[in-house]
């Protein structure tokens, strides 16, 4: 990301001094140019070209599609965030010397890598380090953990007693998947988080809902087995999915807005 | 206990109904109108100068309590799009009022000072801090001392900050402040003095040489 501004009015006025007048740089400094005329006059022309911002506005990165500071300052903490997690990520990868915990590999993988070679591939750099992709994975999370079935569910099981397969698994965002792969284990993971849900009697009213969250999903991916969903486009898909997951779940405030829509 | 938080925050202007809403948001964010917390902020940053110059220390515990209390950042979202409405009306501001400017340059700089992201300056916030440093250093502003009081306070507090985070511009702006010092015949005498303390603070690297402190400031002691 450029962190290079000009102010470029400035310049143009002086270099094109310096070229005429041809002399030291002190030439732009002394009252008069060469011709003799005063340089107050130039001054003033200044004045009356005073452009409305001093600094060219940045033209790369998502800053640049964000309408206001509020929302340009959160995407900048994802992205700190993110990579923050990913230095925190490669440490305790090469840090590992006893065979990781995790033995279940990602779903796209068949063949049973034994660990010490899986971190030697991720050792090697075969983590996802596209910051984009980090940052939608992250919302994708943040979704998910902002619920009070996530809440109950760490409340209720340590991360020690977790049994594979039974207990839902965050996804890893740092491993590299396909899109479809990695939407699919989000669906499937916050599925899972359903069963921590609170009993009905804490149902709250729809309105609470926020229809902010948007899951960004491929545009291809079916909707879930849901009754309500009757959705042919994939802004309906993914609202339908949203509500599923908000069925019977009071929702605690929404940290993120809107996730992206691909 | 209660007199020193309440000096540390600098918020004995505000009515004793505002200073106890701001309180209560220190300690229990989640309880009180976070909208109204953020713009009874702003507004009075606007009117009081002390307030605008250390405003950025109850801004930030407040969005640090949040953030523990229920990981939401609805106050910050808040003070900086406000922020951004009133740095977008800085020209009618500095026309109607010049104390109003400098309150609002003055906040906006502490904000910049003092709310960070992951302990990194906001990279958001660095082209308007810009715009309005390069404002004030334009001749029209030059000539007022209050603007070059203002101007070469926030760049005692952050201009090593600013630098860091862009250094041409740094660079472009204190040849405007070279300039001025130079040439503008119509500086007032202590308006060339800040201008030429700052010149040599930065070229001192954001500090002055014992002599030089020596002389701008061993008078204002005797």
């Amino acid at each position: 990301m450029s962190e290079q501004q000009s102010y470029s009015y400035e310049n143009d006025c002086k270099s094109d001094e310096n070229r005429n007048k041809g002399a030291s740089r002190w030439s732009q400094c002394r009252k008069r140019g060469a011709d003799g005329s005063l340089r107050k006059a130039e001054e003033d022309q200044r004045c009356s070209r005073r452009p409305e911002s001093f600094t060219t506005p940045e033209s790369d990165g998502p800053v640049s599609r964000v309408k206001n500071w509020g929302d340009a300052v959160e995407a900048e903490e994802m992205r700190s965030d993110v990579r923050r997690d990913m230095h925190r990520y490669r440490r305790r990868i090469l840090a590992v010397d006893v065979p990781q915990r995790d033995r279940k590999l990602s779903s796209g993988s068949s063949d049973s890598r034994d660990s010490q070679n899986s971190k030697d591939s991720t050792a090697k750099g075969d983590i996802e380090t596209d910051e984009a992709v980090l940052v939608r994975r992250q919302k994708q999370i943040n979704y998910g953990k902002n619920t009070l079935a996530y809440d109950r569910y760490i409340k209720e099981v340590p991360k020690l007693m977790r049994e594979q397969g039974v207990h839902p698994k965050t996804p890893n965002k740092f491993k590299k998947y396909s899109r479809r792969s990695w939407d699919q284990q989000i669906k499937l993971w916050r599925v899972k988080l359903h069963a921590w849900d609170p009993p009905a009697g804490d149902l709250q009213q729809i309105e609470e809902i926020d229809l902010g969250e948007i899951m960004d999903f491929e545009l291809d991916v079916e909707c879930s087995a849901d009754p309500e969903s009757q959705c042919p486009s994939a802004n309906a898909a993914a609202l339908s999915l949203a509500e599923d997951s908000f069925r019977g779940t009071p929702k605690k405030m929404m940290k993120m807005e809107d996730a992206e829509m691909s | 206990m209660e007199n020193s938080s309440k000096e540390d925050y600098k918020i004995q202007s505000f009515d004793l109904e505002t200073q106890k809403l701001l309180k209560t948001a220190l300690k229990d964010p989640g309880s009180v109108d976070l909208e109204k917390v953020s713009s009874v902020i702003v507004d009075q940053s606007l009117k009081d100068q002390i307030f605008s110059r250390e405003a950025g220390r109850i801004c930030h515990t407040i969005v640090q309590a949040e953030a523990k209390q229920s990981n939401g950042n609805v106050f910050r979202r808040n003070l900086l799009n406000r922020l951004q409405l009133e740095f977008k009306a800085r020209e009618e501001t500095r026309k109607r009022s010049t104390q109003e400017w400098v309150c609002l340059v003055s906040f906006i700089c502490n904000i910049f000072d003092y709310l960070k992201v992951n302990n990194m300056p906001m990279v958001a916030l660095v082209p308007p801090v810009y715009d309005c440093l390069f404002r004030l250093a334009q001749s029209d502003s030059l000539k007022n001392e209050e603007e070059v009081d203002c101007l070469v306070l926030q760049l005692h507090r952050i201009g090593d900050q600013l630098e860091k985070m862009n250094t041409p511009l740094m660079d472009e702006l204190f040849n405007l402040l070279r300039d001025g010092f130079l040439l503008q015949e119509d500086l007032s005498s202590m308006g060339r003095l800040l201008l030429l303390e700052i010149l040599e603070f930065r070229a001192g690297g954001w500090t002055l040489s014992d002599t030089a402190q020596k002389y701008y400031y061993s008078e204002v002691t005797d």
